[in-house]
């Protein structure tokens, strides 16, 4: 999985900022993903790209249980969110919808990585290269039946 | 092997078990909403699934519903539209609906306990992060999003990971407890542990403080905890929870013997080891007014709006994060709390909106005239709520002093109906989050006790609510 970086240096990015309350009334996806991260940053449905990444602080999607928010974020093209950690209502809903990968990072990672940086995430190496910087961070692994979630393509597809 | 109250409820609703992976869970009450709910009934019609336990599961519109005139049609035709789907789900299902014009209609965490729909012991999910509210019953209960709930509604159980446990002690007698509420004891809380000082946890209240509070007191403090970043939090039942729900409408026949069991078994045991701890003196806290855009961003009513650098105790993405809360709600340090000027006043929600918190607020109320800079609502968390209200006379008591006396619902606390800040409008509310634009894009929040709204609608900023006569 290969793509580039948005960086918001922040902690306890919220649901709500990641899709306004306004906005849940809306079903379809597509038109969804045209409020993504409206709270915070008006301009990132014209820049955000098919196969981006957000990186972010600690706590990411803390607040309401809208699966709306990973479903924003995936509808614009977002595979993964590279955080510090995550709200753990976000990080089910991201998984269960097989809606985009929550990975989890250290500071390290988090200082380093750069806006536009290119990366490439192995999640079968636990890994993640910048292109751009030419170093290698560790991602943590996901715990098992997580990864097998995410194998499967979601809770659905998913057999015990 | 002696367990704590929640992993007795958890091995008691294992329908699957795996060694070093989550566990299968048996639900017992699923509420759902039109919000979160849409696209879990799209995928059981596209996947021919039915709803396995109808009979278990209940459903209100809440989150999108205005607040005005109910005999009137509803003029956005987005939430109308969401209305009709939940009808219609729910029709095409066969589940219990409590609809726009129904008597029971109101928040689904308000109307679950009192109809009786929450039980101790019992395990609880619903499609909104505030089902932590069902805690204060003994209740094993927690937000799920879509895929969730089109999973329980497909076969009435939920994987999890199993949490941890987190006792959160409150002890200490309160000199006003009119004054510094339970509303102020969580943020205390909040504000020492932090946003995610809860994660992965499930939190049990306990102490004599939690013992003394009564049950729609306890649902504050139960409501508020996935703001510490919980997976739930709830508080042993006791007479008071089980005198509370006696004869509501849902409970089941056999009601004596359920007590007598759960008398028996839902509690912690003595000595039980919860993995982290946390005290907090109730006896030591003051009214509560957050300042910034989490509820852990929050001081003492007497208090000053903090510096950054003072506040993050040397962590730069704190002081980072507080620089720009603060620019967010356009407040400058050192400025006293009770200088904070309002312009929105909003009683409701489902940490905030039940009859006890209406009761409490409308003695401040009682004859005298809010500020003639504020506008000031009331939005009764329920219908129920809304008629004992009125019974007690609440509704002129708000009104004659300039309130608007609404139909109940979400309302306010996440702005998805016409009922919002504009930009730049700062509102005292009871509500559970401040984050940015929450309760309308640039509107700025700040989380307050009923008691606290009620005093700042009267004066048109923060007061010391200690300071007020309110026996």
């Amino acid at each position: 999985m290969k793509g580039s970086v948005i960086k918001y240096e922040k902690d306890n990015i919220d649901t709500d900022v990641i899709l306004p309350g306004p906005y849940l009334k809306i079903h379809d996806y597509k038109e969804l993903a045209k409020h993504a991260m409206e709270g915070l940053d008006k301009d990132f449905h014209s820049k955000v790209k098919e196969g981006d990444f957000i990186l972010a602080g600690r706590n990411f999607g803390c607040g309401s249980s809208r699966e709306h928010a990973p479903i924003a974020l995936s509808y614009s093209g977002i595979k993964a969110v590279l955080a510090l950690s995550f709200a753990r209502i976000f990080y089910r809903n991201a998984v269960d919808g097989a809606f985009l990968l929550p990975i989890e990072i250290d500071e390290n990672a988090y200082k380093d990585i750069s806006q536009g940086n290119t990366l490439e995430i192995d999640t079968t190496k636990n890994e993640i290269k910048n292109l751009t910087k030419n170093r290698t961070y560790p991602m943590k692994p996901f715990p098992e039946l997580i990864g097998k979630i995410v194998a499967a393509g979601g809770l659905f597809n998913y057999k015990p | 092997m002696s367990q704590t109250l929640f992993e007795k409820i958890w091995s008691s609703h294992i329908v699957l078990e795996q060694d070093n992976g989550p566990s299968l869970l048996y639900v017992d009450r699923h509420l759902i909403h039109e919000v979160t709910s849409p696209q879990a009934f799209d995928g059981l019609r596209m996947n021919k699934r039915m709803v396995r336990r109808t009979d278990l599961t209940f459903a209100t519109m809440d989150h999108n519903v205005p607040t005005t005139d109910r005999s009137l049609p509803i003029v956005d035709q987005i939430s109308s539209k969401q209305i009709q789907v939940l009808e219609k789900n729910c029709k095409d299902f066969g589940i219990e609906l409590f609809d726009i014009h129904s008597p029971n209609q109101g928040i689904v965490h308000v109307i679950g306990p009192e109809l009786g729909m929450t039980l101790p012991g019992a395990t609880i999910v619903c499609g909104d992060s505030h089902t932590s509210t069902h805690g204060a019953f003994g209740a094993l209960a927690f937000g799920i999003g879509t895929s969730d709930v089109e999973h329980v509604l497909a076969t009435q159980c939920i994987w999890m990971e199993k949490p941890t446990t987190f006792e959160i002690k409150v002890e200490g007698k309160r000199k006003n407890p009119h004054a510094v509420t339970a509303k102020d004891i969580i943020l205390s809380i909040i504000r020492q542990i932090g946003t995610a000082g809860g994660t992965g946890t499930v939190i049990e209240y306990r102490g004599e403080t939690i013992s003394d509070l009564t049950m729609e007191q306890r649902m504050t403090i139960c409501n508020m905890s996935i703001e510490a970043g919980a997976r739930a939090g709830l508080i042993a039942p006791d007479e008071k929870t089980f005198e509370f729900l006696r004869g509501k409408k849902y409970v089941p026949k056999n009601y004596d013997e359920l007590v007598s069991y759960w008398r028996e078994n839902l509690k912690s045991d003595i000595g039980v080891h919860f993995d982290k701890s946390f005290t907090l003196h109730a006896d030591k806290i003051s009214p509560q007014v957050s300042w910034g855009t989490n509820p852990a961003m929050t001081t003492d009513v007497t208090g000053t709006v903090p510096f950054p650098e003072e506040y993050s105790k040397g962590n730069p993405d704190e002081e980072k994060a507080a620089h720009k809360a603060l620019q967010y709600m356009n407040l400058k340090p050192g400025m006293q709390i009770t200088d904070i000027s309002l312009d929105r006043i909003f009683i409701g929600s489902c940490t905030n909106s039940r009859l006890e918190d209406l009761i409490e607020a409308s003695k401040i109320i009682k004859g005298k005239k809010i500020s003639s800079k504020v506008h000031a609502m009331v939005v009764p968390g329920s219908q129920l709520v809304k008629k004992q209200a009125e019974q007690l006379g609440l509704d002129k008591i708000f009104k004659d002093a300039g309130f608007e006396w609404r139909e109940s619902g979400c309302s306010m606390c996440l702005g998805m109906n016409p009922d919002i800040l504009a930009s730049g409008e700062r509102c005292a509310s009871t509500s559970n989050r401040n984050f940015e634009g929450r309760q309308g894009a640039g509107g700025r929040t700040h989380l307050v006790s009923p008691i606290m709204a009620a005093a700042a609608a009267l004066a048109g900023h923060f007061v010391d609510v200690r300071e007020l006569d309110l026996n």
